[in-house]
């Protein structure tokens, strides 16, 4: 029996589709990761509460003239983030984690990760 | 020794803030205010850093030469980038000459007495730079980037007021 090339090519689309339909399917129930950003500046987190999904990135940049913190006790800690400098967390904890900026704590915020 | 170091911060930083108004303060005038009172602070954080007994007086004296080597870094690249020249006037000479009285006097004090005249002045600066920010340098500022720049920086002064305030706490227990 010959196989014509045409029904080759649609036996691999098929394929592909069939492989495709089930990956699909779990993107659109489960949101791809995505990235936030958390503004340092003027002493101030902003937005100073922010909610995300499991999986989620979430980026501190400093715009502020003096070095900050985010720091959540036991949960997540930047370490010292200089002026112009940036740190990167990947949320992968749900809960309510408040945080603050160790060398100044009066400046807080709060991370929901659902 | 402490009623004369008090009364040092009080005629150094007081008196000539009170006088300086909105009106009559120029952005020359106030850019020399700002890196003079930044770098009042950082010479006595300096001293912190290495004469502090306390641990957390220590690291309070790490922070303000930290912090207020940042403010200045920025404050004296927006003076660079609006081409004004820093002009000496009462309020910053004053400053600077208080600076140099309290330098003087922590340089002769050492373990618990120092930690204290130091977190004391600590709080009357900042509260009086607050003073200052609020009455005379940010309503007298015409320059919007030199106005937003001292209502930026702001909230760090509160922070660290209430930090020393915190220590002095500490400290008088």
């Amino acid at each position: 029996m010959r196989v014509s090339s045409r029904s080759i090519v649609l036996s691999a689309a098929t394929v592909l589709l069939v492989l495709a339909g089930p990956g699909r399917g779990v993107a659109a129930r489960v949101p791809a990761p995505a990235t936030y950003t958390v503004t340092m500046d003027s002493s101030r987190f902003e937005p100073a509460v922010l909610t995300v999904h499991a999986g989620d990135t979430v980026v501190w940049v400093n715009k502020d003239f003096i070095t900050h913190t985010a720091t959540a006790k036991g949960h997540f800690d930047s370490g010292k983030i200089a002026e112009g400098h940036s740190w990167s967390y990947v949320a992968r904890t749900k809960g309510t984690f408040p945080y603050i900026c160790t060398l100044h704590p009066d400046m807080k915020g709060t991370l929901r990760v659902q | 020794m402490k009623i004369l170091a008090a009364a040092v911060v009080v005629s150094a930083l007081c008196l000539p803030a009170a006088s300086a108004s909105a009106q009559d303060v120029t952005d020359p005038q106030i850019a020399s205010i700002v890196v003079t009172a930044n770098q009042v602070d950082i010479d006595a954080g300096k001293l912190a850093e290495k004469k502090a007994t306390n641990p957390d007086v220590k690291k309070f004296g790490q922070l303000m030469v930290t912090d207020h080597t940042g403010v200045n870094k920025a404050a004296v690249d927006l003076v660079h980038k609006l081409g004004v020249t820093p002009e000496d006037n009462p309020t910053s000479q004053s400053l600077k000459a208080g600076g140099e009285t309290n330098l003087a006097t922590l340089k002769g004090l050492s373990g618990k007495a120092f930690d204290k005249a130091y977190v004391d002045h600590e709080v009357a600066y900042h509260q009086q730079v607050i003073d200052a920010l609020d009455h005379t340098l940010i309503p007298g500022a015409k320059n919007d980037q030199l106005k937003a720049l001292l209502v930026k920086v702001r909230p760090a002064f509160v922070s660290h007021l209430e930090h020393a305030q915190h220590l002095q706490a500490e400290l008088s227990k």
